[in-house]
């Protein structure tokens, strides 16, 4: 089968396509027998708090290395009216509906997907840009996660930096959390916010983003060990700060395609750790100072989860 | 006459916003001015953090708003500077706890106290930017020249009505502009169409000093305190070039020395 044949593929024939060696049967023929029992996806929040630590690129990346390691993966933009995840993906020119258009019945899901071209088992669902978040029910978005994750070994989804609406409206349907943060006060106190908002049956996990080894050194950068001290999460990946990361953006790519890439070993390396294999977590020097001050802030704020 | 207020946003998380509220604020205030900052991120506040003064903090703008104190019992002066106060947010409360119309009666009390008001304008669009936007004359957009941040930049021109908005291009990486792997100012200017007011070059050393919560304008000799100094200026109507940021460093140091330009 050529390439341009694959193109006009609907999405049902994708999946079923890629589902071949997957056990028995689809999804959707599972759900079409009501008695059978459905294997639901994993679903997992990708936010922060913080505004510009790395959300949409984790998910971009995670997205697309999932999909690599074959697995059937829809990525969610929930920022709804400030969308970027399909600029990341370079899918951008290919968005016709959106997330809200499914929610309002306006579409079906699979009008609205966009399939990426080079990984053929990684769909977007994007946002709509023209319109704001409170339009979004939960309700509704949590039954579309669910859908989703009838369909997807794994959704991804993207939320807004805030712990407003659009906050709520991307945690509601999930089961996992990645906290991306970086190594700065201010990102992490946000973490630490974040974290307390989130439904406590959630399972979160960390990722430090940003991290500049050299500055850990000289000792103007807070270490690895320093963030997962206060946050108290499982590490789930460590993603160096390198210029790879602006040129992928400009470029409409994920930086695990830009050969050679840190910061792409280290996203390849979460892909590897989300679906289960243990792989070393490289940790950097130790700087003291910071740790102090933010524990004090921090200690204020949520006496009843720093004591233990 | 009342002073000016201005609302610090950018649409997008992460550009510099605090930062650059924190900064230009020290810069106006080492010019004499009367300065006030407004952390208006409900919830997430970090301007405090930035400023160093996260452990002063009494009352906040929502007591404010709901009259639980007086205006200078919930302003924080900034012993640094001689006139630079600052307004914290609450961290308890949500965002939905304030009205526009509470925060433009707020701004306008300020604006009848001090030369200057920045207000720090949390991410997106939602309730927070409104709140934040509502009471202001006047926005200054922080971006970086990145395609998310620029995007996010034009959607939010389109929400400030007929405001008066200049730019802030902030993390320029001049040897990436060079090799093609970064939008040049220009680049930024046409796609936004909006007047620049200053350009801020991409600096560890703020890393640091945010951590340390000491922002970089005390330190005059520092090669981004002259450059919040120069955007401050600019504010308050002086003519004064943008930096030439290629000109920056060992490069334009030694071309300055040897063709006897520049300062």
């Amino acid at each position: 089968m050529t390439d341009i044949n694959r193109e006009e593929m609907t999405v049902e024939e994708a999946l079923s396509l890629s589902n071949q060696e997957a056990p028995a049967e689809t999804a959707r023929e599972a759900i079409a027998r009501p008695d059978k029992k459905v294997s639901l996806g994993r679903t997992i929040v990708v936010t922060s708090g913080k505004g510009g630590v790395g959300k949409t690129t984790t998910t971009a990346n995670l997205g697309s290395g999932l999909a690599e390691a074959g697995k059937n993966v829809v990525v969610v933009d929930a920022d709804v009216g400030l969308r970027n995840l399909d600029v990341t993906l370079g899918l951008e020119n290919r968005v016709r509906k959106h997330l809200l258009d499914v929610i309002e019945e306006k579409c079906s899901l699979d009008e609205a997907l966009v399939r990426d071209r080079a990984r053929r088992t990684l769909f977007l669902l994007p946002a709509a840009q023209d319109r704001e978040k409170d339009d979004v029910p939960q309700d509704k978005m949590a039954a579309l996660v669910r859908t989703l994750a009838e369909r997807f070994d794994f959704v991804l989804i993207d939320s807004p930096a805030g712990i407003e609406q659009g906050f709520r409206n991307a945690v509601v349907g999930a089961k996992e959390a990645i906290i991306v943060t970086t190594p700065e006060v201010s990102a992490v106190r946000d973490a630490d916010r974040i974290i307390g908002l989130l439904p406590p049956d959630v399972e979160s996990r960390l990722i430090v983003n940003r991290v500049r080894p050299a500055l850990v050194k000289k000792g103007t950068m807070m270490s690895v060990s320093d963030v997962v001290d206060i946050l108290r999460l499982e590490l789930i990946g460590v993603v160096p700060d390198e210029k790879d990361i602006i040129i992928a953006a400009n470029r409409g790519t994920p930086v695990i395609d830009i050969p050679g890439s840190e910061t792409g070993a280290a996203f390849r390396r979460i892909v590897q750790r989300l679906l289960g294999e243990s792989i070393p977590i490289p940790t950097f020097q130790a700087a003291d100072g910071f740790l102090t001050r933010l524990k004090m802030t921090l200690g204020l704020q949520r006496p009843d989860t720093r004591g233990g | 006459m009342p002073g000016t207020v201005y609302v610090i946003t950018s649409g997008k998380g992460g550009v510099g916003k605090t930062t650059t509220t924190a900064n230009l604020g020290g810069a106006l205030a080492k010019l004499g001015r009367q300065v006030a900052l407004v952390d208006a991120d409900i919830g997430l506040r970090n301007l405090d953090l930035v400023l160093g003064l996260e452990k002063r903090i009494v009352y906040d703008l929502v007591d404010l708003v709901e009259e639980r104190c007086q205006t200078r019992q919930a302003l924080i002066k900034d012993r640094r500077f001689d006139n630079l106060y600052l307004l914290p947010a609450s961290q308890v409360k949500d965002k939905e706890s304030v009205t526009e119309d509470q925060m433009r009666i707020v701004m306008r009390k300020l604006a009848a106290d001090f030369d200057d008001v920045l207000i720090d304008c949390p991410a997106g669009i939602e309730h927070g930017f409104r709140n934040a936007v509502a009471g202001a004359d006047q926005a200054l957009i922080v971006t970086t020249p990145e395609v998310a941040a620029i995007r996010d930049a034009d959607r939010i021109l389109g929400m400030l009505g007929n405001r008066r908005c200049r730019l802030i291009i902030n993390r320029v990486r001049v040897e990436m502009v060079r090799t093609g792997d970064m939008l040049s100012v220009d680049d930024v200017v046409e796609i936004l169409g909006r007047d620049v007011v200053g350009v801020v070059p991409d600096d560890e050393e703020i890393i640091d000093t945010t951590n340390r919560g000491e922002p970089i304008v005390l330190d005059a000799s520092r090669r981004l305190a002259r450059i919040y100094n120069a955007i401050a200026r600019r504010l308050l109507g002086e003519n004064v070039p943008l930096t030439n940021l290629s000109e920056d460093g060992l490069w334009g140091r030694l071309r300055r020395l040897v063709t006897g330009t520049g300062q």
